[in-house]
């Protein structure tokens, strides 16, 4: 694991990290890692699961309903004129 | 003591304590026919829901939680939402954001996590349950450090609605509680299919009819690596296990040693895109300077408000899942899910349970905690992520004490939607196992 | 030159994709929303089946192979409509793959596949140019179709998205004039590299994208300039494609499975969908069955579908020679007159009048007044004054200009010169149709 490799994790992931931060998780994940390798060796299966139990054709039918009242979806929102404020966009 | 006893020294408690990230003002309890907390990752109306997080100050869900609104269905009133580590990324609640609960027999000493401040509650109050929420061992280590009875149920049995994800293929809701009969009487209220979540809706009904444990299988892979005292309060209890009628083997499960990188791809992975949604928008901290552009708004607020751990898990799961780095270690971690789940299967054909005990060591001293490395940590958990990576319904129970009076505790995992066996092994196990209550004074 | 399309159409379901928000449209926003489209932490996503039927009947339409399982992946990536800043799609095992769809009933183009995924809000920009986020969006049902590189020109590309987007419109039932938007990704190489313009909104605007970025290539290779793989966008004002800075793992989106759904076995929900005949397959079955020239089945079918349904009817019952002389003439030339005066027509009396004329009661003059005397609601004299008149007219035409009939029989077009004559002599009395369709006769009976 190399600090460039963490650096563009880390902007993949929108963090910044201090030299600091970096050093530490540079040498924390090339530790866990390089012991994860035991995967490697581990048997594989051609079983694919999404979850550990069956969960199957489970769905809703198309019945439109409002559970919730918008406006206390918006109460602790930052908002102008029921538009949620964000950053800039470019 | 009373109900509304509890709620006057609530503060006092938690000033000793710090098991509570939000608590109740009420003094009276009304109509409230038993007290409950939850684990802070569980939403709820009255109380600010953090899930540990800094990043989350301020969100106050406009829904509670499947478990925690069917509890108050039946009369419970929520009187605290638990310390936690930050998202559940940690093995002694010492990630947390906020405050770090003190382990109720030595304040030095950590409660174990994440569910942590859940176990201290269940530990500390009479008649009490806490809600806790396991994704790799977050409701027995903490039960087996403050010396009460946790169980996580099968993957699916408690709806998920309502809880702020960390890996949803592994999340799993329980019970702690101080009695044995209490995991059966609240799993039994907060189970059941709940069309908000899908995962929950192909579950068999529960079953609560006593079902004698007859025979348990300990994996050699499950009694490695223990401390001393761990080693010998486990083999007396083996002793004990016998005497009340238990066949004991022991067995081999190579796949045991696989379960913990495993986990640790997918639980992050998982865990790096439901924390993508923190960005300081629409909830928790939005105060950040907007003139900035998304991406570096976006950075700025995360980069802030995310703890240490956090921040490597979010780092390492990305890093797992991303193609051009480490996307072939997902794909291998998903067939390895399917490797434990088949072993277990097997080994449960032949035995009501497997069982070991449920940590390594006694809980640590948080002076202790400070000089271990991220990896070290990560591999305390060994003895618990088999189960949680497979989904299978797992029990803690206290099982003796060591030297300096700490608990230890075993795990007894069952297979798939087999919770009965463990609610039967529990209450017989209750009967016969000397429990050691902390000393409570505030 | 090679292109492909990538293709989002909304689906026209009456809730979300993963809740049960209603997608209809809201003058205010973040009115319909709710925890889950929100992204508020805590809550979960719950599919609409009917995505999945809508998915399936795109994948069945488009020819592909429907796959027996599908499940759902997270797209993880940030920006402020996201409110997750995952976007539930799918990656492995889309509802469908490897389809074909025919343009112009000729030309195959490969469909790479077709998966459902949610969409994102709507932002925009304040005069301070931070952003304002609608959600109302947010969750609203797509369909992606994804191409091969097969399609040649612009021009094509336009083509195939006019016809495939009516081709769905008919087959999910979307109202004429509901307005449907269809956005693009669009990928062209004029040499070897390939270039995506992102984000195109609507067929027109995809053709003149993609011959921007056409000129912009052709004239970058013959300066030798090195076309670079990128990202690019479409500026409509200026009609020029222009590159957007890509950050270096924009299009690793760090795919995983979605876990909060499960799996769905799709096989015998597939198996139980019968999709109506889209006009694009029932025009090329209908030239091949009835071996008639494709402007007939055409002109039938995108006349009305109900037309070229009589026209088999008819084929059916007495011969195809019947449907072509009745159905594919004053029937069809009339059609339109008879839409606009909203009258309930029996089309089996249609059939009644054909039937005396097959069983030699009426004579062919006769039969073509009393069809257009029924569907037009003129009366029977009228229209037979009419008849002649018109025919009288374009006698006379040909009578002075007999290189018509010449012309016609090596190219049909020549029969236009009648109907511009017909136009300036009577001022629109007689449909255009109606018109080509006497001519027509009437040249062919000079031969």
């Amino acid at each position: 694991m190399d600090v460039k490799t963490v650096q563009d994790v880390a902007k993949f992931a929108h963090l910044e990290l201090t030299d600091e931060e970096l050093e530490t998780y540079c040498k924390d994940l090339g530790d866990i890692l390089s012991y994860f390798e035991l995967l490697n060796e581990a048997p594989g299966c051609d079983e694919r699961g999404v979850n550990p139990i069956k969960v199957e054709d489970i769905c809703r039918e198309d019945e439109p309903k409002i559970e919730y009242d918008a406006d206390e979806l918006l109460r602790d929102m930052d908002t102008y004129e029921r538009y949620v404020r964000g950053p800039r966009l470019s | 003591m009373s109900m509304n006893d509890t709620l006057r020294d609530l503060k006092k408690i938690n000033d000793k304590y710090q098991m509570f990230h939000a608590m109740t003002d009420d003094d009276d309890c009304g109509g409230a026919s038993f007290l409950f907390s939850a684990k802070d990752n569980l939403t709820s109306k009255d109380m600010e829901t953090c899930a540990g997080s800094r990043i989350l100050e301020g969100y106050h869900p406009v829904f509670d939680a499947t478990s925690i609104e069917k509890l108050r269905k039946i009369g419970g009133k929520l009187i605290g939402k638990t310390n936690m580590d930050e998202f559940g990324f940690g093995t002694f609640s010492t990630n947390s954001g906020f405050e770090i609960p003190r382990n109720p027999y030595d304040l030095d000493r950590a409660c174990g996590g994440s569910s942590g401040g859940s176990a201290c509650a269940a530990s500390v109050i009479d008649d009490h349950i806490s809600l806790g929420v396991s994704t790799g061992g977050s409701i027995c280590c903490p039960a087996s450090f403050c010396g009460v009875y946790g169980i996580a149920p099968t993957y699916g049995r408690v709806s998920r609605h309502g809880l702020i994800d960390y890996g949803n293929s592994l999340d799993k809701i329980g019970v702690l509680s101080q009695k044995a009969s209490d995991l059966k009487k609240y799993i039994e209220v907060i189970a059941g299919r709940d069309e908000r979540d899908p995962t929950s809706m192909v579950q068999p009904e529960l079953k609560t009819a006593y079902r004698k444990m007859k025979s348990v299988a300990v994996p050699k892979e499950g009694i490695e690596g223990l401390s001393k005292e761990v080693d010998s309060a486990f083999r007396s209890a083996l002793e004990d296990l016998k005497s009340m009628g238990v066949d004991v083997d022991y067995i081999d499960m190579p796949s045991l040693k696989y379960a913990m990188p495993a986990y640790y791809i997918l639980a992050t992975s998982e865990a790096s895109t439901n924390l993508a949604r923190y960005v300081g928008m629409r909830y928790g901290h939005q105060e950040g300077d907007h003139s900035l552009k998304f991406d570096d708004y976006f950075t700025a607020v995360r980069s802030k408000y995310f703890g240490d751990e956090a921040k490597r898990r979010i780092l390492l799961g990305t890093y797992a899942r991303m193609a051009g780095f480490g996307g072939r270690h997902y794909a291998k971690a998903r067939e390895v899910r399917q490797v434990v789940i088949n072993d277990y299967k097997n080994v449960l054909k032949d035995h009501d349970a497997v069982l070991a005990p449920t940590m390594p060591f006694t809980a640590p001293k948080f002076s202790d905690i400070s000089k271990m490395s991220a990896l070290d940590s990560y591999k305390a958990d060994y003895l618990t992520i088999p189960a949680n990576i497979a989904g299978t319904p797992h029990l803690s129970v206290p099982c003796g004490y060591d030297s300096d009076g700490m608990p230890v505790g075993m795990q007894f995992v069952a297979d798939h939607w087999h919770e009965d066996v463990l609610f039967s092994i529990a209450e017989d196990w209750e009967k016969q196992f000397d429990l050691k209550r902390p000393e409570v004074s505030i | 030159m090679k292109i492909g399309l990538e293709c989002h159409v909304q689906l026209p379901t009456k809730s979300k994709m993963f809740c049960s928000c209603p997608t209809e449209d809201c003058e205010y926003p973040n009115t319909y929303v709710c925890p889950t489209c929100l992204g508020m932490p805590g809550s979960r996503p719950v599919l609409n089946k009917q995505v999945l039927v809508y998915g399936i009947m795109i994948a069945k339409m488009l020819n592909c192979r429907i796959n027996d399982t599908t499940w759902f992946a997270r797209k993880t990536y940030f920006y402020p409509d996201m409110s997750k800043s995952v976007q539930i799609t799918q990656y492995d095992n889309p509802i469908g793959e490897e389809g074909v769809y025919y343009l112009d009933g000729k030309k195959p183009i490969r469909i790479t596949r077709i998966h459902i995924e949610e969409d994102p809000g709507k932002t925009k920009r304040t005069a301070d140019l931070t952003s304002l986020v609608d959600y109302n969006r947010s969750g609203i049902p797509l369909a992606e179709i994804v191409t091969e590189p097969d399609i040649a020109t612009p021009a094509e590309a336009r083509q195939f998205l006019t016809q495939m987007i009516g081709d769905i419109r008919h087959l999910l039932n979307i109202p004429d004039d509901l307005e449907w938007v269809v956005k693009c990704d669009c990928n062209i190489s004029v040499g070897t590299e390939r270039v995506e313009i992102k984000n195109v909104n609507g067929m027109k605007h995809a053709e003149k994208a993609l011959h921007a970025e056409m000129i912009r290539q052709i004239a970058m290779i013959k300066a030798k300039k090195k076309i670079l793989r990128e990202t690019r966008r479409y500026d409509p004002e200026r009609d020029v494609t222009i590159g957007v800075r890509v950050k270096e793992f924009e299009d690793q989106y760090g795919y995983i499975d979605e876990p909060d759904l499960g799996i769905y076995h799709i096989k015998d929900l597939a198996d139980s969908i019968k999709i109506a005949e889209s006009p694009q397959n029932m025009i090329l079955r209908m030239t091949s069955q009835y071996k008639i020239d494709q402007k007939m089945a055409k002109q039938l079918v995108n006349t009305s579908m109900d037309l070229a349904g009589l026209f088999e009817d008819v084929a059916k019952e007495f011969d195809t020679a019947a449907a072509i002389k009745w159905v594919g003439g004053p029937i069809s030339s009339n059609w339109r007159t008879m839409e606009e005066r909203d009258a309930e027509i029996d089309l089996m009396k249609l059939k009644g009048f054909i039937r005396e004329y097959t069983n030699g009661k009426i004579t062919d003059t006769q039969c073509a007044i009393e069809i257009k005397s029924y569907m037009t609601g003129v009366d029977a004299s009228a229209a037979q004054e009419d008849s002649a008149g018109l025919e009288t007219l374009i006698n006379g035409f040909l009578d002075q200009n007999p290189k018509i009939v010449a012309d016609y029989q090596k190219n049909d077009k020549a029969a236009n010169q009648v109907i511009g004559y017909v136009m300036r002599q009577t001022g629109g009395k007689y449909s255009s149709a109606e018109v080509v369709e006497t001519a027509k006769k009437l040249i062919e009976a000079r031969f």
